[in-house]
């Protein structure tokens, strides 16, 4: 009976403590700000300043000194992509370049003067492309744009060459194209930035905005010398299990809301691809969540004051964000580097999301993510179980002297 | 004369709240010297190398291992062999490759019998830099080996080398890439992330101490220290304060351009002007916010989430052109954005103040927002009326 009534005792306890942090939680106003406003209009704003994520018609102004068909038809092709927009055409490269001071244009296309004779003598014409590197994105557009004009320009050119040299119909085309090529670009099929870069900004939110909600709450209780770790003295044990899962299923309760609808219904109302299986990505979601509740009660024992927390941590948003390795490949990640990323449980918080709702695939393509992830929390839990045992210890000891 | 007095009675005073506060000093110069070393070594490679790149070889003719070895042999790739397509599909679900070829069975055999087999690839276009760059990579390989073939044709047809370059590639682009001549990843974030990175410690070192006067209930204390005024008072912390971040804000630009030798068109002597109005923007910006709304916690999190913000609306990442055009307005109410148009002139394009004095301006016009708010400021100051928790 006893037996019994201790593990009742037990369930209450877990209950009452988390139902205590819930009513802190919706007491305090800076709290709520982080969890809900910034948990749920994060998302969204993010989602509208990314909403197209494709730079298209990157202006650039034409120097045609040839001034020959060829170079004519190469700037009409290069103005007819998707990625590039003749603004101006100019007489020369000091015009051009006025321009791109002024940051009318974001790239040059220079034609020589001998680029329609090295044509017609069948050498190798060159055409200079000058792009504008304050944003990848003007480079990758001003290149992409001259290197698919020039592939087709040169099968064509090629196939006249061919033709001239007695090469005809399908033995010029197997000479030109030896090996035809495919592209499949299955998940982000226009190299889109807002499809790449929300799916690791939404994760990341989940876990700083936990982060600095719980570290204020932890910070406040702190400088009202309150601390969680002197509750639950009971005759049997100490109590730290159910400090810790007490107050950790108040924040997961929350977390599960809002990590449902930042990884469900924010892709859906923004239209991003949402490939996974719905009950995969929600073991995902329950793994996360549950990581990141340990993760912040781990690292809010170091925080004593209430603000604090934005003082010395806010930069690190922004740090997780390259960490998570969608960027910046994460085979290419320093040694050192690669470790401090496993710090975070962002780091495979996200890759798995990307893996199984942006790739399509199923709990094996993030295997190793969720491994990492269950591994991570074990170490929290356990690490925010010794913060509070040494946190009581210390308070025993002060309260003592 | 007692202006200036107590302009420094207030500065002193808070030179000993920094004394007694580790916080300040690890709020400010410790998170830039982390986010420094961060930024600097994370890509210190400048551009990524050894990609994975996946193959599968159907094929296994002489001409397909050459083809997987040239791909190895590049700088940017590094390949990984897959015996199915299953596999090497889930090894780029996983992340563990961004790109893989598929090489078709029989390719060699039919390049010979000029039946132009295809040659198919896949990319993971979640991985922005890894997928694009192992595309162009591919992309490369597969025209130098199209281009083989028709060497290997034409040579056996007794056409001179010359001329076989010039049927070969009839035309070549020769890219220039102003302002960061290696492509370098680490030029283009690290030269934009570290100001942001300080714009954000000003906004929230900021709020945090003057939001702290209200919280400890000293901010009578700190008034009267000011001579009971708001302008010496602010006047005396702002001078402190100003110091700090100016000093980081030059040291910042010493590190970038002379120190790792970034490549800067400009003068070195321009960017020292531009990043220390940077500096006084953002700190008007942190007095407005905490003018408006006197609750530290509040006022915290309101600059937490601008800053923030303002990383993405400097447009040096997607360019503010891309986004809606209802948003790009919005811009302008980052100084970030104002840098950031400062830097492209100086460092990237070296055009001189001539061509960067509005941004200034409009760096400069941010001062009018703290004295919107001087006097509510005051009020919350003396009557220490507004929620402290």
């Amino acid at each position: 009976m006893l037996k019994y009534s201790f593990i009742r005792d037990w369930c209450q306890d877990v209950l009452d403590m988390g139902v205590r942090e819930l009513k802190l939680i919706f007491k305090d106003g800076g709290v709520l700000l982080i969890f809900f406003v910034a948990g749920l209009i994060y998302p969204l704003l993010y989602n509208v300043v990314y909403l197209n994520g494709l730079l298209e018609d990157t202006p650039v102004a034409v120097v045609d000194k040839a001034a020959c068909p060829e170079s004519r038809r190469f700037a009409r092709e290069v103005d007819a992509t998707r990625e590039v927009e003749v603004a101006y055409r100019c007489t020369d490269m000091l015009e051009a370049r006025q321009l791109l001071e002024e940051r009318k244009v974001n790239g040059i296309f220079y034609f020589p003067d001998d680029f329609g004779q090295k044509l017609a003598r069948m050498e190798t014409a060159t055409v200079s492309v000058y792009c504008d590197m304050s944003s990848f994105l003007y480079y990758k557009n001003a290149l992409m744009a001259a290197n698919h004009v020039m592939l087709s320009e040169l099968s064509q050119i090629q196939k006249e060459r061919y033709a001239a040299a007695g090469f005809t119909g399908q033995e010029a085309s197997a000479l030109v194209q030896a090996v035809p090529y495919e592209e499949n670009n299955p998940y982000n099929a226009t190299f889109s930035y807002s499809i790449f870069l929300l799916a690791a900004i939404l994760f990341v939110i989940i876990q700083q905005t936990m982060f600095y909600g719980m570290t204020l709450l932890a910070g406040t209780m702190r400088e009202q010398k309150k601390s969680f770790a002197t509750l639950m003295e009971n005759p049997y044990t100490h109590g730290i299990m159910r400090t810790v899962l007490g107050r950790g299923w108040a924040y997961w309760l929350i977390y599960m809301g809002i990590g449902i609808y930042i990884s469900f219904i924010v892709p859906a109302i923004f239209g991003m691809p949402l490939r996974g299986q719905f009950f995969d990505i929600l073991l995902l979601i329950l793994l996360y969540v549950t990581d990141c509740v340990y993760f912040c009660m781990t690292w809010s024992t170091f925080i004593n004051k209430r603000e604090t927390v934005f003082v010395l941590f806010l930069f690190l948003s922004p740090i997780c964000l390259f960490l998570t390795g969608s960027s910046w490949p994460y085979s290419a990640f320093p040694g050192f580097w690669k470790l401090f990323s496993y710090i975070f449980p962002s780091t495979f918080g996200a890759q798995a999301y990307i893996n199984m709702s942006s790739a399509g695939g199923d709990l094996t393509a993030a295997q190793t993510q969720l491994t990492g992830l269950f591994i991570q929390t074990v170490f929290y839990f356990v690490t925010a179980c010794v913060a509070v045992f040494l946190e009581n210890r210390h308070l025993k000891a002060s309260a003592q002297q | 004369m007692n202006f200036w007095k107590n302009i420094r009675a207030v500065a002193l005073r808070e030179i000993k709240v920094h004394k007694k506060r580790p916080v300040y000093f690890l709020g400010s110069v410790g998170v830039i010297t982390f986010s420094a070393v961060f930024f600097l070594t994370f890509f210190g490679d400048g551009l990524p190398h050894d990609l994975p790149i996946g193959i599968v070889d159907n094929d296994n003719s002489s001409m397909s291992r050459q083809f997987a070895r040239q791909l190895d042999a590049t700088q940017l790739g590094k390949t990984v062999k897959f015996d199915t397509f299953a596999q090497a599909r889930l090894a780029m679900q996983r992340g563990e490759i961004t790109s893989f070829c598929v090489i078709p069975k029989g390719m060699y055999a039919d390049v010979s019998a000029s039946r132009q087999p295809v040659f198919t690839y896949y990319l993971n276009g979640m991985y922005f830099l890894g997928g694009s760059l192992a595309y162009k990579d591919i992309l490369t390989m597969i025209n130098l080996t199209n281009g083989a073939v028709q060497r290997k044709v034409l040579r056996a047809k007794g056409v001179n080398e010359d001329q076989i370059m010039g049927r070969i590639k009839p035309i070549q682009v020769d890219t220039h890439q102003i302002g960061n001549p290696y492509t370098s990843y680490n030029y283009y974030i690290s030269n934009m992330m570290l100001p942001a990175i300080l714009e954000m410690i000003v906004i929230i070192l900021l709020i945090y101490a003057l939001g702290s006067e209200l919280k400890y209930g000293t901010s009578r204390h700190l008034l009267r220290t000011g001579g009971g005024s708001i302008v010496t008072a602010l006047g005396g912390k702002l001078l402190v304060y100003t110091a700090l971040f100016s000093a980081i804000g030059m040291s910042l630009v010493f590190l970038l351009y002379d120190w790792v030798h970034f490549p800067i068109a400009g003068s070195v002597w321009n960017m020292f002007p531009a990043i220390i109005l940077l500096v006084l923007a953002s700190e008007a910006v942190a007095i407005f916010i905490i003018g408006c709304l006197p609750v530290p916690r509040l006022a915290l999190s309101i600059g937490a989430l601008y800053s923030v913000l303002g990383i993405s609306f400097a447009g040096f990442t997607l360019p503010i052109e891309a986004m809606h055009p209802a948003i790009q307005g919005l811009a302008q109410a980052f100084p970030l954005r104002h840098y950031f148009i400062i830097y492209t002139h100086e460092v990237i394009l070296g055009t001189g103040p001539a061509a960067w004095w509005p941004e200034a301006i409009h760096l400069l016009l941010f001062q009018f927002l703290p004295l919107a708010v001087m006097i509510r400021l005051k009020k919350a100051y003396i009557y220490q009326n507004y929620p402290k928790e």
